[in-house]
């Protein structure tokens, strides 16, 4: 596997547990609780932007493995 | 008419009378918190039986006693409610029996209680050893309140600065294998929803006991067929799992790359990864 293909999985994950982040804070009756579960889903966020970025330029390094 | 038939009216009579009155007085006389209360209770059903079966006696007497008797506890906790004076002396005050972990003798002797009862009560409470507590008071109902001293209380979440997930009550959305509606929009979800949480755990509805849905949205069944076995809701440990292993590739990525820029990307990501773990791990964990 690729470095590429990697930071490509990592960044399904954490699309992943966006989503899981997300419908769990909607669920969740807890105001307290409710609030955290949505500041952490946005970290997670931002930390998938950053993560789009890198992939973008790693898909320019090795062209053979780029929309994988 | 009767002796027999006039036995049953008026022992139907007594019992509606009964229900009624014990309607108006409603939970506080049940749980005979005064003294006033306990007797006027015992009273108004010794009224009723006598008069229901003494076939001589008036029926319409007995209703006015009972009346007054049930009359009385009620106007009496009204007048309770505004003034804390009156409250005292009806329905009296507690008695200090231990007190800064000392027995109060003079106490004991005064309420009548002698020192095996007084440790009667206290085992009633779990405490086998008058030494454990620190404060303890007898109610005016007749129970003894125990405060233990603070290394024999339980261990608890604060002692241990442990943080928790908070939690409201549970919502009982299937019982005897019927979907019950309020509280399911109590919770803001539709039968829909439980359906598809139910194919999710492989169930189906006519075999789910009782359903409960905690305060995380997820939902916990019992089954008729207990030879079933029906796994424990485990989507927050795999989002809790699945984040670690994300921080940690960030960790991985940062060590691999040459790339300067990439590098301190990764490194400020997985901080703030991490910075997430620590917030959500007391929500997540089960």
């Amino acid at each position: 596997m690729t470095v590429g293909s990697q930071v490509k999985q990592c960044l399904s994950s954490l699309k992943s547990i966006e989503a899981g982040l997300s419908s769990l804070a909607l669920r969740t009756q807890d105001i307290e609780a409710k609030r955290n579960l949505h500041e952490t889903m946005l970290v997670t966020h931002e930390v998938v932007l950053d993560l789009e970025k890198r992939v973008g330029e790693l898909e320019q390094e090795e062209l053979q493995y780029k929309g994988f | 008419m009767p002796d027999w038939l006039d036995v049953v009216v008026r022992s139907f009579t007594f019992l509606i009378v009964l229900f009624l009155v014990t309607k108006w007085l409603g939970k506080k006389q049940l749980s005979e918190l005064s003294f006033f209360e306990y007797v006027s209770g015992i009273t108004i059903g010794s009224i009723a039986a006598e008069v229901a079966m003494g076939l001589e006696r008036n029926i319409f007497n007995g209703i006015l006693g009972i009346v007054i008797f049930a009359a009385a506890p009620f106007v009496a906790g009204l007048v309770s409610l505004k003034s804390k004076k009156v409250r005292d002396f009806i329905e009296g005050k507690g008695t200090v029996f231990i007190k800064d972990g000392k027995v109060m003798e003079d106490n004991l002797k005064k309420e009548k209680y002698t020192t095996d009862e007084l440790l009667e009560l206290l085992r009633k409470k779990d405490v086998f050893q008058a030494a454990d507590v620190e404060f303890a008071i007898l109610e005016p109902t007749g129970d003894l309140s125990v405060l233990l001293k603070k290394e024999n209380q339980p261990l608890t979440a604060k002692d241990l600065n442990l943080a928790v997930a908070p939690i409201k009550e549970p919502q009982n959305v299937i019982m005897d294998g019927e979907i019950l509606d309020e509280p399911l929009s109590t919770i803001g979800q539709s039968r829909k929803w439980l359906n598809t949480e139910l194919d999710k755990l492989g169930v189906s509805i006519e075999n789910v006991f009782l359903g409960q849905v905690d305060s995380y949205g997820q939902l916990t069944v019992d089954l008729f067929d207990d030879k079933l076995q029906v796994p424990s809701p485990q989507e927050k440990p795999l989002l809790l799992a699945t984040l670690k292993k994300c921080q940690a590739d960030l960790e991985l990525f940062a060590l691999e790359t040459k790339a300067k820029e990439a590098k301190h990307m990764y490194t400020k990501n997985g901080g703030k990864l991490q910075g997430a773990i620590d917030k959500v791990t007391p929500l997540l964990r089960n």
